[in-house]
């Protein structure tokens, strides 16, 4: 054997450990998903009663990892059992490859979130309080907010950052009375001339407390209007020893239109009671106190802001026999503030998420 | 050796050392980890370990989690040759990607510390958070590990919390049957 050939087989046998990075990473193919059915008894000073049974969302995500950098992830979505015409909706919400080359550097392209509030990127029944998701979430923040578009992402020693560019909103869908939520694209054909923007910073002052801001953007366009608008949010949850609080707050101030501003908050708190029984169930009730207003600020002398804004208070109990099994029930009361117009809903629901 | 021949040597040195770099960035974190816990003079050995099978079976049914590989690593560490405590390597599932933790047990099997050896996704990644971590000190096989009740839960890593308590749990069983 010649000196070179030893050399190489020395380096090749030292550079080949018995201990493998292979042994902690194969590449895998992952379904899971989650869904949600409910019961909601509704009765209003000004309206019909209703009582309905929906199973609301059922949802499957299907993920692959191609290696520790690559990865694909998608959530697919019914909501309302069926799909005929104009009821029901079928949606492709996330369906994105991730290059992760380092913690504090990743890179995101497909449909994706937005990363505003809560409950948008994080929304599986057994995660938050109440049969439905917090109005706030559905008034305020269009949730489930997502899009085609991109993100870098990444964390550091506490920090967390996400950048997000994605399609923008059709201004002509903005109403008085569902702020932008009926602007969104949901992907189908949108408009790529003017992207939205999101910046998100949280931060986790430790395993109990974790707060954040985003600010989003978007010169908004349809085909009779235009708005820019600017969305700015704050949010934090605290969790320790059985006892669970969260806060958000958000306002939208827009350049043109009928509306000049909408805003909205909630604070919410809950107890788990199991902890104290000898059961692995979690008992947690909970109050939430919420106040949103589409139209908060108009531009029209004609609108009365008063019309467009409600008190909410809501108590109930989540059970949960399993982390991810959840039974729910709570009771909401909503009044307007121009006229204490007051509606009131009872809930039951289930949830699951694996 | 000829100028072509040594090219080719240099470049096979070169593609070797690359491989001996990323393959060992879990390896560093654990030696240091394990260092960092027993001190710095401490000499560590290093073996791939099959699980026998009753041990398996037994640790798998404690924890209501399946071991990811037929292996884990473990680490014996000693101080002037006396053994001081173990440290386990393994890989729990996340909601898509693999975790890999260490559980660092005393020589009874006390859990020392426990720690986030790699973290592959954007989200849930809170789990690696030292104080949760300190949670788990002084827990064993007979301990309490339920979330939400002796572990405290996550906003936002419920999949990762209970993932890697299982798997700590999984382990203190696993070190009760082996030794």
């Amino acid at each position: 054997m010649n000196r070179a050939t030893f050399l190489v087989i020395t380096v090749f046998v030292l550079s080949s450990p018995a201990f493998a990075q292979d042994d902690f990473f194969t590449p895998t193919t992952t379904v899971s998903g989650y869904g949600e059915l409910h019961y909601t008894n509704s009765t209003s000073d000004s309206k019909k009663a209703t009582k309905q049974l929906d199973f609301h969302r059922f949802v499957l995500f299907f993920g692959h990892s191609f290696s520790e950098e690559w990865s694909f992830k998608s959530e697919f979505e019914l909501e309302h059992n069926l799909v005929t015409g104009k009821d029901g909706e079928i949606e492709l919400e996330q369906a994105y490859l991730s290059y992760t080359p380092y913690p504090y550097l990743g890179f995101r392209a497909g449909v994706v979130l937005a990363p505003v509030g809560i409950i948008n990127e994080i929304h599986e029944p057994p995660t938050f309080f109440g049969v439905e998701r917090p109005e706030y979430h559905n008034a305020i923040i269009p949730t489930t907010w997502f899009g085609n578009g991109v993100s870098i992402f990444g964390s550091h020693k506490g920090f967390e950052y996400q950048l997000n560019a994605m399609e923008g909103l059709n201004s002509d869908k903005f109403s008085t009375s569902s702020a932008i939520r009926s602007g969104r694209y949901k992907g189908f054909k949108p408009d790529a001339s003017n992207l939205l923007y999101t910046l998100r910073l949280d931060y986790n002052f430790n395993s109990h407390l974790k707060a954040g801001v985003s600010a989003s953007y978007n010169k908004a366009k349809g085909d009779t209007s235009q708005t820019e608008f600017n969305l700015l949010e704050a949010h934090a949850r605290y969790q320790q020893a059985g006892l669970y609080a969260a806060f958000e707050a958000a306002q939208i101030s827009y350049n043109a239109g009928a509306m000049e501003s909408s805003l909205g908050y909630y604070a919410e708190i809950g107890y788990d009671f199991g902890k104290h029984f000898k059961t692995d169930w979690q008992f947690i009730p909970f109050f939430r106190y919420s106040y949103y207003n589409t139209a908060a600020k108009v531009r029209n002398a004609n609108l009365d802001p008063d019309k467009f804004g409600y008190n909410l208070i809501q108590f109930g109990i989540n059970i949960k026999p399993l982390t991810n099994i959840v039974i729910k029930a709570d009771y909401l009361s909503k009044k307007r503030v121009s006229d204490s117009d007051e509606t009131r809903t009872f809930s039951l629901g289930v949830g699951y998420m694996f | 050796m000829n100028r072509f021949s040594f090219l080719k040597f240099s470049s096979i040195i070169f593609f070797c050392l690359c491989t001996l770099v990323h393959g060992q960035e879990i390896k560093k974190t654990t030696e240091a980890l394990l260092r960092n816990q027993f001190g710095k003079s401490t000499s560590l050995k290093e073996q791939k370990y099959t699980i026998p099978a009753t041990a398996k079976k037994k640790a798998e049914s404690a924890a209501k989690q399946k071991f990811n590989n037929s292996f884990i690593y473990i680490y014996t560490a000693s101080v002037n040759g006396a053994v001081k405590g173990y440290g386990f390597l393994d890989n729990v599932q996340g909601k898509a990607m693999p975790i890999t933790f260490l559980v660092i047990f005393d020589t009874k099997g006390n859990i020392l510390s426990s720690a986030i050896v790699k973290y592959r996704e954007q989200y849930g990644g809170e789990v690696a958070d030292k104080n949760w971590n300190k949670q788990f000190k002084g827990k064993n096989s007979s301990s309490d590990f339920t979330v939400g009740k002796s572990i405290d839960a996550i906003s936002g890593a419920t999949i990762s919390v209970n993932s890697v308590t299982r798997g700590i749990k999984k382990l203190a069983v696993l070190f009760r049957e082996i030794f």
